[in-house]
């Protein structure tokens, strides 16, 4: 794990932006690992939705966070879920829910993660 | 470097399917909002919807057999607060024009897999009682609703008139009162005029 890791941290690591609205980031957390889900700005993530990554052992991670917009509607800091690190990393689909800047729409995304843990 | 501050960047990469999307709604960010303002034109017969599942209705709603009244379909869903800000409108609009032809259509479309509980029906229903909805709602778990009109966002809504002909379209939230608001409720007069 920690050779990945350190392998990861020479890579650099991409910001979210308007063509990549979401990015997903792991961050050690003892012997688990936290994912953490960044939005571009003006992106907005549907709380009343949060988001779901479906690995490909089965697993359903829900990340969550707790600062909610007044109506709850949105996060207000980037939803995570904190998971065991296992060998061989993380495979799945990651579903959210998403609202842009000068839009009134939800509009769903879905990504391919494929990630070393 | 501390343990804490090390990042691991997953690759994350778009499915087939998804990389469009992405690429979809990257593109459309600066090209939505005008797009999304009001009613459009878009003629073309509506297609016939097949669900099965309905909320406050006897029975199963079809096209052919509203062909007289004029027919306002919304694509909502209940996490969507775009979506049930919009309801108050909706409310409202079958408030004042059920009486004169007009029936408002709830499609419920998911956004997520079953396990999400937008497919359950009697959350469905909470959601009726929540926001008040006498209208009637269909459920379209499987999308085909959704797909048959070539939705892409939650809410949209589809303006059908009295010989089935898909006369407007539009997506967005609207509030009682404001530009879109009016914009749609000049339509549904406009067609509800009509012979």
């Amino acid at each position: 794990m920690w050779l990945g890791l350190l392998a990861a941290c020479a890579r650099p690591q991409p910001e979210p932006t308007a063509e990549r609205p979401l990015v997903l980031r792991v961050a050690p957390a003892g012997d688990s690992v936290r994912l953490v889900l960044l939005a571009a700005p003006g992106w907005k993530i549907n709380a009343r939705l949060k988001p779901v990554l479906e690995a490909a052992d089965g697993r359903r991670l829900r990340l969550d966070a707790l600062r909610l917009t007044a109506d709850s509607a949105y996060f207000t800091e980037p939803p995570s879920v904190t998971v065991p690190a296992r060998p061989g990393g993380i495979r799945g689909t990651l579903r959210a829910s998403v609202c842009s800047a000068g839009e009134t729409v939800c509009r769903l995304m879905t990504l391919d993660v494929r990630g070393e843990t | 470097m501390s343990r804490s501050a090390v990042y691991l960047v997953l690759s994350l990469t778009a499915a087939a399917g998804a990389a469009g999307a992405l690429e979809t709604a990257s593109r459309a960010v600066a090209q939505i909002p005008l797009a999304l303002a009001g009613p459009r034109v878009v003629p073309r017969p509506a297609p016939a919807w097949g669900n099965k599942s309905w909320l406050n209705t006897d029975k199963p709603l079809t096209l052919e057999a509203l062909k007289g009244r004029v027919v306002l379909l919304n694509f909502w869903v209940f996490t969507c607060i775009n979506c049930t800000n919009t309801v108050p409108s909706l409310v409202d609009f079958d408030r004042k024009y059920r009486d004169q032809g007009l029936t408002i259509i709830g499609m419920h479309t998911p956004e997520f897999p079953p396990y999400a509980g937008e497919h359950d029906k009697s959350n469905v229903q909470r959601a009726l009682e929540r926001h008040h909805i006498e209208y009637p709602v269909a459920q379209d778990n499987d999308t085909r609703t959704w797909d048959l009109y070539r939705i892409r966002f939650w809410p949209s809504f589809v303006l059908i008139d009295k010989k089935g002909q898909i006369r407007y379209e539009g997506a967005g939230e609207f509030h009682v009162g404001d530009a879109t608001y009016q914009g749609w409720d000049g339509k549904l007069r406009e067609l509800l005029e009509e012979q």
